[in-house]
């Protein structure tokens, strides 16, 4: 079972972040790291190929300045190797130009099964894995929460607001993959001190037979205009208690629609 | 000059992350509710690989050792590891150092628990026992799966330990009959095995503080030995402390040390003696995580704590403490970079050199959390913010691992000596 599990390297969310006047998106030219996000589908990936008794992590990921502290954390979890697309003319891509990258590498690997989490921690699109599986022209399962391979098959439950569902699909395959589903392992000392010597393919754009027209700004197809500074939080209400606060309590509820 | 590598990087931030989650939750438990830390420990060790990291060099070294080739100039010091390796990043000490900096931020007695399991006792098996008692006890420590306690303290003799020391060993044919107490032993009501340490009584008539001290290793449960309740504690409650008697223990020559009464081949005096210096460094990385938190605590406090619509980070007074304890903490940390580089250089530090280090990172450290308690004022007094835990827990640092007074007499020893 030969798994690729994308990895996005994203700035530290414990710093604040900043953003960059010119292209009015998040600045990305500091230390990296691996989004969080992404461990729940290393996590599933390692256990998937240790059940299966064979195969290996590959992890795919994108960066536009060669950056590689992010994967060192996942290949020091035990993944196997990397490929690394890095390029500066990857600079501005929006979902589908990561989409069309990131397939591209993800067919030199030539895996049984894709996995990716739901969304990204600074991006918050949720589309990539979609478009990744569509230009792969492979199934996708989204939002599963447990992955059961069943010969040249994969059983998923897939979480829904009401429960979850119970979907069949044929390898190979796009899946997403929630936060919270696995505890993702924490990287030992040998892992870690091994990660660094763990191959890293370092592609260019060219190298995967793409235009640089078709990625980045000049490939996007989406633009931001303008950001805004959230609101600041309002204050919350204050109740004194004159003996009658719980009523309070119970008609924020009610107005909450939580009772 | 030194600085953390990006895989000693990789590893803080690891153990940081399972100490916030892992331990920090069980603190009130190890602190105040008479938890014993074993099963963190043993987390940990699988966790990080600790365990397996333990066997593959037991391992390399007892084929080693049974191909007879010289491994007589390896340290088996570093509690997780074992020896220090030449060039490179230092990367064996800092792989022991920095979890001892990352635990000691929160709970400081898991190292103590830990570090005389694996430092003291394993160390002292490992490095002066036969191939047999390495493989009967040896090995079993190094993973965890047995916690040991080093046993050379005594009502008595705590400074004077090897010179004071009353526990005796009689001959009786092949056998020895031990007596003694020991008290102040990490790990001591708990321990599953123990080095334990005594005068031979040969009935020649020798002064007593002149005969040979010999090294035994006892298991839990044998006929005569009684392991006591935890002691209650001004500090470290995380690392459990008792006293062990002795009454009549019979043991064979298997039990002691190198299975020979010879103390040039470096059993009894040598041996505490070598351990004295692990142990030393050791305390100066603890030091250095007690400094490091108390003042990210501190900063933390000054900046949102406001008085008179102020923080109080804006009064001078209050920066004067920050500033001293940042400048501790640049100190204590220069002093745990230079014994990294020396490890890197393939060398060990002189006895004087390491109580050096530890007589200052103790006070240090001892300082640093009681300015911490002070500048969090009332709320520092209180447990919730933890810099009295800390100032509590530094305390021993300046009595345990040899007190202040006897660092002062090693490096006076040694800048006196002809």
């Amino acid at each position: 079972m030969n798994v690729v599990v994308c990895v996005k390297q994203i700035p530290d969310p414990a710093t604040p972040g900043e953003m960059d006047s010119q292209t009015n998106t998040l600045k990305r030219d500091g230390k990296l790291i691996m989004d969080d996000s992404d461990s729940y589908g290393v996590e599933m990936g390692l256990q998937l190929a240790e059940q299966a008794g064979g195969g290996e992590v590959t992890l795919v990921s994108m960066a536009q300045d060669g950056e590689t502290s992010g994967l060192r954390t996942a290949l020091a979890m035990g993944a196997a190797k990397a490929i690394l697309v890095s390029d500066p003319a990857l600079k501005g891509s929006d979902a589908l130009s990561t989409a069309k990258a990131l397939s591209k590498a993800i067919s030199r690997a030539n895996p049984d099964l894709i996995l990716m989490a739901t969304e990204s921690t600074d991006g918050y699109t949720g589309t990539t894995p979609v478009q990744v599986a569509e230009l792969l022209g492979l199934p996708s399962v989204t939002f599963a929460k447990k992955i059961t391979v069943d010969g040249s098959s994969i059983k998923v439950e897939r979480q829904t607001e009401a429960g979850y569902d119970e979907v069949t699909c044929p390898l190979p395959a796009v899946v997403t993959v929630t936060a919270g589903v696995v505890e993702p392992r924490y990287p030992n000392f040998k892992g870690i001190m091994d990660a660094k010597k763990k191959p890293v393919e370092e592609l260019t754009v060219s190298d995967l037979g793409l235009d640089v027209s078709e990625v980045g700004s000049s490939g996007s197809r989406q633009e931001v205009f303008e950001i805004v500074a959230a609101d600041a939080r309002q204050a919350g209400e204050k109740v004194v208690d004159e003996g009658e606060a719980h009523q309070k309590v119970i008609e924020f509820f009610e107005q909450l629609k939580l009772i | 000059m030194f600085e953390w590598s990006e895989e000693q990087l990789m590893i803080k931030e690891a153990v940081a992350k399972f100490v916030e989650s892992e331990i920090q939750p069980k603190r009130d438990e190890l602190e105040h509710g008479d938890l014993p830390p074993y099963d963190v420990i043993r987390t940990l060790a699988r966790t990080f690989g600790i365990d397996a990291l333990g066997r593959e060099s037991f391992k390399r070294r007892i084929e080693r050792e049974k191909k007879k080739e010289d491994v007589a100039g390896e340290s088996e010091g570093d509690p997780f590891l074992g020896s220090p390796k030449e060039g490179g990043d230092g990367g064996a000490a800092a792989m022991t150092l920095i979890p001892i900096i990352e635990l000691s931020k929160v709970c400081p007695g898991i190292v103590t628990a830990m570090g005389v399991s694996v430092g003291l006792a394993a160390g002292t098996i490992m490095s002066k026992g036969t191939i047999a008692q390495k493989e009967r006890w040896g090995l079993d420590l190094l993973t965890f799966d047995k916690i040991g306690a080093w046993a050379i303290t005594e009502p008595n003799s705590g400074s004077d330990a090897l010179g004071g020391m009353n526990s005796t060993a009689k001959r009786d044919g092949d056998e020895y009959i031990l007596n003694g107490n020991k008290t102040f032993i990490t790990n001591g009501p708990y321990a599953d095995t123990i080095v334990f340490y005594a005068k031979l009584d040969d009935g020649s008539g020798t002064n007593p503080r002149n005969r040979k001290v010999l090294t035994f290793i006892l298991d839990k449960g044998m006929e005569g030995l009684v392991q006591s309740k935890p002691f209650r504690k001004m500090g470290l409650h995380s690392s459990p402390t008792g006293e062990l008697f002795l009454s009549d223990v019979r043991v064979g020559k298997d039990r002691l040390l190198g299975e020979t009464e010879d103390e040039t081949g470096g059993t009894g005096r040598d041996s505490a003696k070598d351990n004295f210096v692990t142990e030393r460094a050791g305390v100066a990385a603890m030091s250095l995580g007690v400094i490091e938190e108390c003042l990210r605590l501190s900063v933390e406090y000054a900046k949102s704590r406001l008085l008179w619509e102020k923080p109080i980070g804006d009064f001078q007074l209050i920066q004067l403490k920050l500033a001293k304890m940042e400048v501790a903490r640049l100190n204590v940390q220069n002093l745990v970079f230079r014994h990294i580089e020396m490890q890197k250089a393939g060398r060990r530090l002189t006895l004087a050199e390491a109580s050096a280090m530890k007589l200052y990172s103790a006070q240090a450290a001892s300082e640093v959390a009681m300015e911490a308690v002070q500048l969090f004022g009332g709320n520092g007094y209180m447990s919730e913010y933890r810099v009295e835990q800390l100032a509590r827990d530094a305390k021993v640092f300046q009595i345990y691992a040899g007190t202040d007074e006897i660092q002062v007499t090693h490096i006076a020893r040694d800048l006196l000596k002809e």
